[in-house]
């Protein structure tokens, strides 16, 4: 029998190693999604599998705590922190001038995906009699996990496929910025409701007053971090080091969590609210950098914690009723971003493949699910049900996409619409994957010297994201090839950049084959390895 | 991006007297520094050379585009200047240069630079826009065939 804090290390310990291992063998093996491989390893090994045998010397490995609780008080706060972290993260990559000023087709398909979404899933609850009404927190709770499309998993498809630039491409992901934004929003006034429900029982005039309440937190906390911001990182930067500015911009998104859980709305949204506000200064990328390392440690636990929470007994009788959930947040999605679509300039094959591209659900859904368990809102099986939805999406979303794009009919109604869709695609072909890799990354420092937004989708991906105000580029680099696309009227800044970065590395070989220092130094180096002149002394 | 900041009227001159590249190129960071917008004359120039040494800016159709980088300007800064006869800048399609927009911006700091180039070039890929260029009689005229 170990103390607390002994057996609280040894789980951390295993969660990290079997989630890290866990994750990576699922993907290489099934391609599925890391996040996927994380919470299947922690069914496997929580307090309803594997976690509740007797090992030898060590014992239980995730005991059930004394009150029911599968998780222990002090890895609910790790994960919970986790939660803030992964959040804060999400804030700090929105990039806001999109966002504000989207295309109305990514709006529209957003704001239809939330809303169908939120009604089938709120639905779902009340016609399965799991919910007495519209308003009883579970059938609030299964509104809310339905509402956010995880675009990650989308993202990976579209690159392998090439379909980033297209028009259906491009409407996914700015549909992903509204559906993150009003997904919080849905569950800011859900949480907000659901506690003045159990407080004072259901009322409308109570919920009408805390939507609003949640709304004027998110909102007033939204404009003033963006009015200070700019004043906040003048702040931070006199610190003049980057762990120091990174640690500083985490203590405060965890201090305006805090803030948003006394204002009785959930801890994510102030993190999630102070990335946003910082997204639009120049430190994202410090801060980006000083924290990934962290948030690869501490994520995948969140993920592995959640599949710990699922109670196999409880949620196996509910099982039918988890599959019609899951049929009907595909059905809502397909639908609810599907339709619109059409009304935006795309077709049948385009809206299709918008719907399947929005369907995936993923971290705001467990995310969601796991506020919901712990606050004592929704019961151990509305939460299985809740991971089997995000399970099913997250398994069916990329297979539906991909298979949405065999036929390779275009997507939009008129082909005039096509022609100003237009992109075009710079291909460049080097002399070796060496060269291609580091012509990338000197595009990617080019791009981010002009204070244009980069990012890597994943660490996986070799595809980065281009971003200021209303210009999107794509780089992607395979082998020898690198490939930029750019809108078709900003080809000739995609054209100069991409110059003038050949120019460099031309300029670098030239000098590299004229200069003799670095030959010597080259020589020094590989003489003196093995019996050469012996400078260092043990 | 807003291009009216770094081009005004003051940068931006209609009858260049240079004959040769060194010239024009002297003349135009001549015309930054009368701005007021250069500290230190000779490292600009110096940072427009080098990028000249590398490969010649100037493009198709009369278009140059000479830029450099250095810690001698605060922020961006540009010029346009026109010489109507054209003058030999070693351009891309072999023909002389007329059209020549400067752009200088600070080394150590990151900002628009390249982008400022693509978006101010954008027009010029316009025949008329390059003939309206040519026939302007003032710096206003340019500028509000630039930027409207």
């Amino acid at each position: 029998m170990f103390s607390s804090e002994l057996q609280f290390i040894f789980q951390l310990g295993i969660l990290i190693v079997f989630t890290r291992m866990g994750g990576h063998w699922l993907r290489r093996w099934l391609h599925l999604p890391g996040v996927l491989g994380e919470l299947i390893v922690g069914m496997i090994i929580g307090p309803y599998a594997l976690g509740q045998f007797h090992w030898p010397l060590i014992g239980k490995l995730f005991p059930l705590g004394a009150s029911g609780s599968p998780v222990s008080p002090e890895l609910y706060a790790f994960s919970t922190f986790a939660s803030i972290l992964l959040l804060f993260l999400s804030g700090l990559e929105t990039d806001l001038s999109t966002f504000l000023r989207y295309s109305l087709a990514g709006t529209v398909v957003g704001i239809g995906g939330v809303v169908f979404s939120f009604f089938l899933g709120a639905g779902c609850a009340v016609w399965s009699g799991l919910a007495p009404g519209w308003l009883d927190p579970r059938a609030l709770f299964l509104g809310a996990i339905a509402t956010a499309t995880s675009v990650g998993i989308t993202a990976r498809i579209l690159s392998e496929r090439r379909k980033m630039d297209s028009p259906e491409g491009v409407t996914i992901l700015a549909a992903a910025v509204f559906d993150d934004v009003l997904g919080i929003i849905v569950l800011a006034i859900v949480v907000g409701t659901v506690r003045v429900e159990s407080d004072l029982g259901v009322s409308w005039s109570h919920i009408l007053w805390i939507a609003f309440k949640a709304f004027g937190f998110w909102i007033g906390a939204t404009t003033l971090g963006l009015l200070l911001a700019r004043r906040f990182s003048r702040m931070l930067k006199h610190f003049k080091s980057a762990p120091a500015i990174a640690a500083l911009a985490l203590g405060f998104a965890l201090l305006l969590a805090g803030l948003s859980e006394m204002a009785g709305l959930a801890m994510i949204i102030g993190a999630y609210i102070m990335g946003l506000s910082l997204s639009r200064t120049d430190l994202v990328q410090v801060i980006q950098r000083e924290i990934e390392g962290l948030h690869n440690v501490l994520v995948p636990v969140f993920f592995a914690t959640m599949g710990m929470m699922v109670n196999f007994g409880v949620m196996l009788p509910q099982f039918k009723i988890g599959l019609v959930y899951a049929l009907l947040a595909i059905v809502s999605k397909v639908g609810g971003c599907g339709l619109p679509a059409l009304f935006c300039g795309f077709n049948r094959h385009g809206a299709v493949r918008i719907g399947v591209g929005m369907l995936p659900r993923g971290e705001v859904a467990l995310i969601v699910a796991g506020i919901g368990l712990t606050s004592g809102a929704i019961g151990q099986d509305v939460f299985g049900i809740a991971i089997l939805m995000t399970v099913a999406t997250t398994l069916l979303g990329p297979i539906l996409l991909s298979g949405s794009f065999e036929n390779p009919a275009p997507g939009l109604r008129h082909p005039e619409d096509i022609a100003q869709s237009q992109t075009k695609t710079l291909f460049l072909t080097f002399p070796s994957p060496d060269m291609a890799d580091f012509m990338a990354s000197r595009i990617v420092r080019a791009f981010r010297q002009e204070e244009f937004y980069v990012y890597r989708l994943t660490p996986e991906e070799r595809t980065y994201h281009i971003r200021k105000d209303d210009i999107f580029f794509i780089l992607e680099y395979d082998g020898r090839d690198i490939r930029l696309t750019a809108p078709a009227r900003y080809e000739t800044l995609a054209r100069l950049m991409v110059a003038e970065e050949m120019l460099t590395l031309r300029s670098m070989l030239h000098v590299a084959q004229a200069n003799s220092e670095l030959n010597t130094m080259e020589h020094s180096l590989i003489a003196e390895l093995f019996g050469g002149p012996q400078d260092f002394k043990p | 991006m807003n291009l009216k900041k770094p081009l005004t009227v003051e940068t931006i001159r209609l009858d260049l007297k240079g004959e040769t590249k060194d010239a024009i190129l002297a003349e135009m960071v001549d015309l930054l520094v009368a701005s007021g917008h250069i500290r230190d004359r000779d490292a600009v120039l110096k940072a427009i050379m080098e990028r000249e040494k590398r490969m010649s800016t100037g493009m198709q159709n009369g278009i140059a585009i000479p830029h450099g980088k250095t810690d001698s300007v605060d922020c961006l800064v540009a010029a346009l200047g026109i010489k109507r006869g054209g003058v030999d800048f070693g351009a891309l399609d072999g023909q002389p240069s007329n059209i020549f927009v400067m752009t200088v911006s600070p080394d150590s700091r990151t900002g628009p630079h390249i982008q400022f180039l693509a978006e101010i070039s954008r027009p010029l890929n316009d025949a008329a826009v390059r003939t309206k260029l040519l026939a302007a009689t003032s710096p206003d005229e340019v500028l509000h065939l630039l930027i409207g």
